[in-house]
This record gives C-alpha cells, structure tokens and sequence, in this order.
C-alpha cells in the first residue's frame, strides 16, 4: 500500500520537476486564466450586471477552461521517445501511475487556481470574509473531481486525432454536474448564506469525488495494457 | 370540446411528426448502409 | 446476415405497430383536460426518454463485460445501443420542447429532466465521438468501454444535479410510489407505446450490432 503512494508521489515529483524547469505550461495556463477573467470583466455592462451576480460564473468557468489547458498537456511529456512505454516497464503499478499523474495535474491545477482565486476576489470586488475557506474547500473538492476524471480522459485523448478538442468534447459533460453543485455553493457562500445551506452540495461533490477518484484508478489499467 | 380545454392539437402533429421524422430517418440510414455492405463487398475500405 | 433480416423485420413490425400506437392516441385515447391533445405528446416522449437512459445504462454494463471477456461481440454491441440512444435521444429532445411549449410557454427552460436529456445525448455523442477518432481498431473498444462506463456512472450524478433546481416538469404522474395516476385508458396507451419502444430499440441495435460485424468483415470502413 505505501509502494503505490511512494511510486506515485517520485512519478508526480518527476513531472512536477520538469515542469518547474521549464516553467512554459504553468504560465501559459496561469495568463490564460488572467485573460479570461478579464474576458467576463470587460465582457459584461456594469450598469446591467452587479458584479456579485456575475461572479460565481466567472470564477468556474475560468477555473474549468483553465483546468483543461492544464490537463490537455498531462500525457504529452510521454508521448516523445516512447516515454511511457519506459514507465510502464518500470516497476511501479499501473495504479501508481495514475495515482502520480492524478496528484501532478492536481498540484498543477491548484497553483493556478491559487493564483486565480486572488485576482478574482480583486476584479469582481468580492467580500469574502468568513467564506475563504469554505470557498478553498467548495474549489478543492470540485478541482479533484475534474481533474480525476480528467486524467483518465487525457490518458484516451492523447491517441485520439484532434486531442485538444477531444478531452473537452469527453470531459465537459462530466463536469457539469460538479459545476452546478460548485455554483450553487459559490453563489450561497458569496452571498454571506449560513454553511448549512451548502451541506448538500458539499456532500454531492463530495460523493462525485469518491465515485470518480476511484473509477479512473480502477480504469486506468485498462487503457495501458498490451 | 369542454370549456378550457387549450386548443394545441396542431403541436401534438408537429411532435409526433418529428418523432417520426427522426425515427424513419434513423431506420433509412441503417438500411441504406446494411445495403452497401450486402452488395459484396464492393466498398473500398476506408469509405464512410 | 441473419441478424440482420431479422432485426430488419423487427423494425418494419415495430413501425407497423407504431403506427397502430399513433392512431390510438390520436383517436382512442382522451384528451387531458388541463393540457389538452398536446400532452398526448407524452406516449411518445416518455417511451423514448426511458429507452434513451436504458440505452446508456446498457452501453456501461458491456463496457464492464468487454473489458473482462474481451469479447467483440459486447464492443458492437455497445457501439449499437449508444447509436440508437443518440436517435432515440434526438426524439426526446425534439418532442419536448414541443410539449414544453405548450405547458410552459416556452421552448425551453431549464426544468430537471429535459436537461438531464441534453446531457444524456451529449455523454452519447461524445462516446460516438471518441469511438471516431481513435484510429487503433485495438485500442478503440477498450477506450470506448472505459467511457461507457464512466458514462453509465455518472448518470445518477447528473440525475441528482439537476434535480437540485426545482423544475416546471409536470410531476411525476406514472411512476408513483402508490397506483398511478392516469386513468386507464392513458396507461394504456403508454404500456402500448412502451412496448414498441421496446422492439424498436431491438430492432434497430439488431441491426446496427449487424452492420458493424459486416464493416469488420469488410476491413473496417
């Protein structure tokens, strides 16, 4: 059991690592998510929209558009010199290997919302007082749910034809439910709503998430073997 | 016709005519390709 | 191919008596009082709708068998049942807003179970979809599978998603905990519809299953 969490955790270091090194994909993802927040704050007529009905949507759905920047890229760094028959010949499980790249994109997609979080409670002049970590804790459940389901689909993608536009063709049906779970949650929290409000949607995502999280480590297998 | 009753039965048509617009069409286009493959197999491979 | 001359003759029977179901609606069945003849709408829709789901539910189950059996006889299968799910699906989606229409004054709102038909048809698509693009005839049942699956299990999500917005849907007037609430000569006519949904569904995934072991056969259009 400590095999498969080692293995994963040197597997997510490995690509976390290089991604450090070369620093492109992080800030591509994270100026792509300033520009779409401008994009809804430039997009809207202050005079018609509050900005506070405005910000749940712009919150999700730069983190969703983001979140698929990220995970578009999750297998590429194999797809060169048969990479990843080198790690499937390596001695850690094909549980391992999903577990690893599954904690990568999560680390990844995190450092952008992190960075995301901030500037949105700046643009869209929110008042978040009591609700940060609520919201920390809404935006991580949501994060894990599309990010497992995420890996796995960008695990097919990538030998598909047209692999950027086929993870968002598979993957956003899937993310809707969480999405409206995480909105409805957003827009009680923005909205000062006692947490009891919420429990629900916490539950569902949370569900979603346990559902998920072990489907894709179940089915992973499958989609590596000879 | 009792007093009240809404007078939408030109809906009803339009609904139950798409249905089976849909439905033939998807039943046409099964047989259409059922027949190409029967016809030996003159269809180069790769052809839709 | 036997299989299908058989589903061939399926579907013509189907079609036949669909016919018959048309004309019991129509001329047998009566009219609602509060909706009038559109909410005969109704035993086309909802036969349609249940087989939809069933259709994506039945695509998830042989994913799991292909996966372990390896038998190519589940892919074609389930490459069937997500075609005649997306067909299927088309119809609820195009009979509904009508119906919609006439209930709700508008064609669409976004009431829990239309919905929850959009994304079922989306789930399918994309399955088509992935099945498409991935060129590898090894890889391809297996990636189609692993969707599937994941398609089949999201379902009770999206179903408890759109729930949580209380719709303009008419309640729920069949499937009731107690005795229905149509009168009989309606309930009916809805088992009647449902039953020819029923061999519609086989009929056309009999053929479909057919039409794929011929593209094999034939090398793979």
């Amino acid at each position: 059991m400590s095999d498969l969490w080692r293995d994963a955790w040197t597997l997510a270091r490995k690509d976390l690592l290089i991604e450090y090194r070369s620093r492109t994909a992080f800030l591509s993802a994270a100026v792509f998510t300033v520009l779409v927040l401008l994009v809804f704050v430039f997009g809207r007529d202050p005079t018609a929209v509050a900005a506070v009905d405005l910000a749940p949507s712009a919150l999700w759905v730069t983190f969703t558009f983001a979140a698929m920047l990220a995970l578009n890229r999750a297998f590429q760094l194999e797809l060169e010199n048969q990479a990843f028959d080198g790690l499937l010949l390596s001695p850690a499980s094909r549980w391992s290997l999903f577990l690893g790249k599954l904690v990568g994109n999560l680390v990844f997609v995190g450092s952008i919302e992190a960075l995301g979080l901030p500037l949105f409670v700046l643009f869209f002049n929110v008042s978040l007082g009591t609700s940060l970590f609520p919201l920390i804790g809404v935006l991580a459940l949501a994060t894990v749910g599309f990010v497992a389901v995420g890996t796995l689909f960008s695990a097919m993608a990538i030998r598909t034809r047209f692999a950027e536009l086929m993870l968002p063709v598979l993957l956003l049906p899937f993310v809707l439910p969480p999405l409206m779970w995480a909105a409805q949650a957003t827009t009680a929290l923005l909205a000062a709503r006692p947490l009891s409000e919420i429990r629900g949607s916490l539950y569902f995502l949370a569900a979603y998430d346990i559902v998920f999280v072990t489907v894709s480590i179940l089915l992973f297998p499958f989609l590596v073997e000879e | 016709m009792p007093e009240g009753v809404p007078q939408n039965a030109g809906y009803m048509v339009a609904a139950y005519v798409v249905a089976s617009v849909l439905l033939v069409s998807y039943a046409v286009s099964l047989f259409l390709r059922l027949r190409k493959f029967s016809r030996g197999s003159g269809a180069p491979p790769g052809l839709p | 191919m036997k299989l299908a001359r058989v589903g061939f003759a399926i579907t013509v029977v189907s079609f036949v008596l669909l016919a018959g179901v048309y004309v019991r609606a129509f001329a047998f069945t009566p009219i609602e009082a509060a909706q009038g003849p559109a909410q005969k709408i109704f035993y086309i829709h909802m036969p349609a709708a249940v087989w939809t789901e069933i259709a994506v539910i039945l695509l998830g189950i042989a994913g799991i068998f292909f996966l372990f059996l390896k038998d190519k006889r589940l892919d074609r299968f389930a490459e069937a049942s997500a075609e005649v799910g997306t067909a299927l699906g088309a119809v609820v989606l195009g009979t509904g807003p009508i119906w919609g229409k006439t209930v709700w004054g508008t064609w669409w709102a976004w009431e829990p179970r239309l919905t929850l038909f959009l994304l079922l048809f989306l789930l399918l698509v994309g399955y088509l979809i992935l099945r498409g693009a991935v060129t590898d005839d090894v890889l391809r049942p297996r990636y189609a599978a692993v969707l599937g699956i994941c398609c089949m299990i999201v379902v009770p999500f999206v179903h408890l998603s759109v729930y949580m917005f209380r719709g303009l849907h008419p309640d729920p007037v069949v499937i009731k905990p107690s005795r229905p609430s149509l009168p009989p000569e309606m309930l009916l006519t809805l088992g009647l519809s449902f039953a020819v949904f029923t061999l519609l569904y086989i009929g056309f995934v009999a053929q479909r299953v057919a039409l794929a072991r011929l593209r094999e056969e034939s090398g793979h259009a």
